[in-house]
């Protein structure tokens, strides 16, 4: 009985998909339903045959008192939910995606990928694959797939969501459209935010499953702060402090779901050095923040640097930084070692700390450098995770 | 222990693809828009599995046409490739019976008496 539930839940769930794409994209598409039944006898067909022989060899079998009993040659009668759930789904999506009105999905999927920022995606994956594997000392595939959403999907949810509610201020910015992001046309907004919910959702439901309540919370945490950063209501990016508090979220929340997943007991030095991490991202972010100070003002946008002017900000990035450093003193051997990790970032800010609300934008210059700093400090890192690993 | 099961999946899948190429059905119609459905197809159905393995109802076999090599507990390698193959071969079918409607629905407008040429 218990597959039959188990297919009853994902018929459900393909049924309610096919119901509420075919609502979508207005009017002047139809699924072709005589097609959609001919191949559903198709694969009815060719799955009572192929089921029966992949049974017939031993490829996989049932637990005898979960099934139902009922069974066409060899198959189980629920195996035809299969092919049936995906025919009445799929041809649905496809005549969505291919209708006349629709946005063209190859420019989406590239403008998805421009907005993904590739060049930052480690920035959130390695936190996780870290944290996991230093944890289980194996690869198991939950590490692959926690790393493949923390690579791609979580980064499209942050930066597409961001650049669908940017969309003002991107426009007064000449800065965005390069390697740190991209200008976002309107007619790809829905889609793109879309795009961003789907490629997440089945992720966060797998790794919560895998992670049981232990995991929730961060989980919770991970993807309210992803929105919660710029979707229009809660616009975290412009209360000052908190948008430096979230957008370090972003990068040491996939950490903590690593060690969650692994159910890792909470030492102090494992708290010491989160709490580091925690204090280089809102650094990063709060210096980030500088160089946008004059266009973010002429959006009416605030950020921890539009508030406190560009210097006082540049002094805080400064002091953040250096605590991150004093912390990492504080972790057993090598973890001391990472303290001089924040030193080339100490070096590329302090020629703006006497920077003024007008020569901010030049901040892009070390901005620039930074992206790359990343890379440094992401190898002295691993060099440093390698040795405690030996020691 | 052996290679024959993907073999014939993969197999399987090539002729699925041949035919999208002869007929430029699915791949060939709108390469984006056909590999969002594929993903979409494959994913569902890759949680649909995980739910059944999660809840030990699925249990993988020792066959002897099975490479034997595990992505998961109880999830075989082949088994991603052949929910692959699966939403190929319906998406294929759906496509192609799309055109054989559309081809037979002209034919019938065909038979209506063609205008009389003006010489």
């Amino acid at each position: 009985m218990r597959y039959l539930l188990l297919t009853l839940l994902f018929m459900g769930v393909a049924i309610v998909a096919a119901a509420v794409l075919s609502r979508l994209g207005g009017r002047g598409w139809r699924v072709e339903w005589r097609a959609s039944v001919m191949a559903a006898a198709v694969l009815v067909l060719l799955t009572a045959v192929f089921d029966s022989l992949m049974i017939a060899s031993g490829l996989f079998s049932y637990t005898a008192e979960h099934i139902s009993g009922i069974t066409i040659g060899l198959a189980p009668i629920e195996d035809f939910a299969y092919p049936i759930a995906i025919i009445i789904a799929l041809p649905v999506f496809w005549e969505l995606l291919n209708r006349r009105a629709a946005v063209p999905v190859r420019r989406l999927l590239r403008e998805a990928f421009v907005a993904s920022r590739p060049v930052s995606w480690i920035n959130t994956a390695f936190p996780f694959a870290a944290a996991y594997f230093l944890t289980t000392r194996e690869i198991d595939w939950v590490l692959v797939v926690g790393a493949l959403y923390y690579l791609i999907p979580y980064n499209l949810a942050m930066y597409g969501i961001n650049d669908v509610f940017d969309y003002a201020s991107d426009i007064n910015n000449p800065r965005k459209g390069g390697i740190e992001g991209a200008l976002l046309q309107p007619q790809f907004h829905r889609p793109m935010l879309q795009l961003a919910a789907w490629s997440n959702i089945p992720f966060l439901l797998v790794l919560a499953a895998v992670g049981g309540p232990a995991s929730w919370g961060p989980l919770l945490v991970s993807t309210f702060a992803v929105i919660a950063y710029s979707a229009a209501g809660l616009r975290f990016k412009e209360r000052p402090v908190l948008d430096s508090i979230t957008s370090s979220t972003h990068f040491v929340s996939p950490a903590v779901v690593g060690l969650a997943l692994t159910g890792a007991a909470w030492q102090p030095s494992t708290i010491l050095l989160l709490a580091a991490f925690f204090l280089w991202g809102m650094a990063a972010h709060a210096f980030g923040a500088v160089q946008d100070i004059q266009p973010d003002r002429a959006a009416g946008i605030g950020s921890i640097a539009t508030v406190f002017g560009a210097r006082a900000t540049v002094w805080i990035a400064l002091v953040l930084w250096t605590l991150a450093g004093v912390l990492m003193l504080f972790t057993p051997w090598p973890g001391p070692l990472a303290a001089a990790i924040v030193i080339p970032y100490l070096v590329n800010c302090a020629p703006w700390a006497r920077v003024t609300d007008d020569t901010a934008a030049g901040s892009n210059r070390a901005w620039r450098r930074f992206i790359w700093l990343n890379y440094g400090a992401g190898f002295i890192a691993t060099m440093i995770m390698i040795l405690w690993w030996n020691s | 222990m052996s290679y024959l099961y993907l073999a014939c999946l993969l197999g399987g899948i090539v002729c699925m693809l041949l035919l999208d190429l002869r007929f430029r059905l699915f791949f060939w119609k709108s390469p984006a828009s056909a590999a969002l459905v594929t993903l979409a197809g494959v994913t569902f159905l890759l949680l649909w599995d995980a739910a059944g393995i999660a809840t030990g109802i699925f249990l993988r076999g020792d066959a002897t046409i099975a490479s034997g090599i595990v992505l998961a507990p109880e999830m075989p390698l082949e088994e991603p490739v052949f929910l692959l193959f699966l939403v190929l071969c319906a998406m294929i079918l759906y496509t192609g019976a799309t055109r054989l409607l559309g081809k037979w629905t002209r034919k019938t407008d065909d038979e209506t008496p063609p205008e009389p040429e003006i010489t």
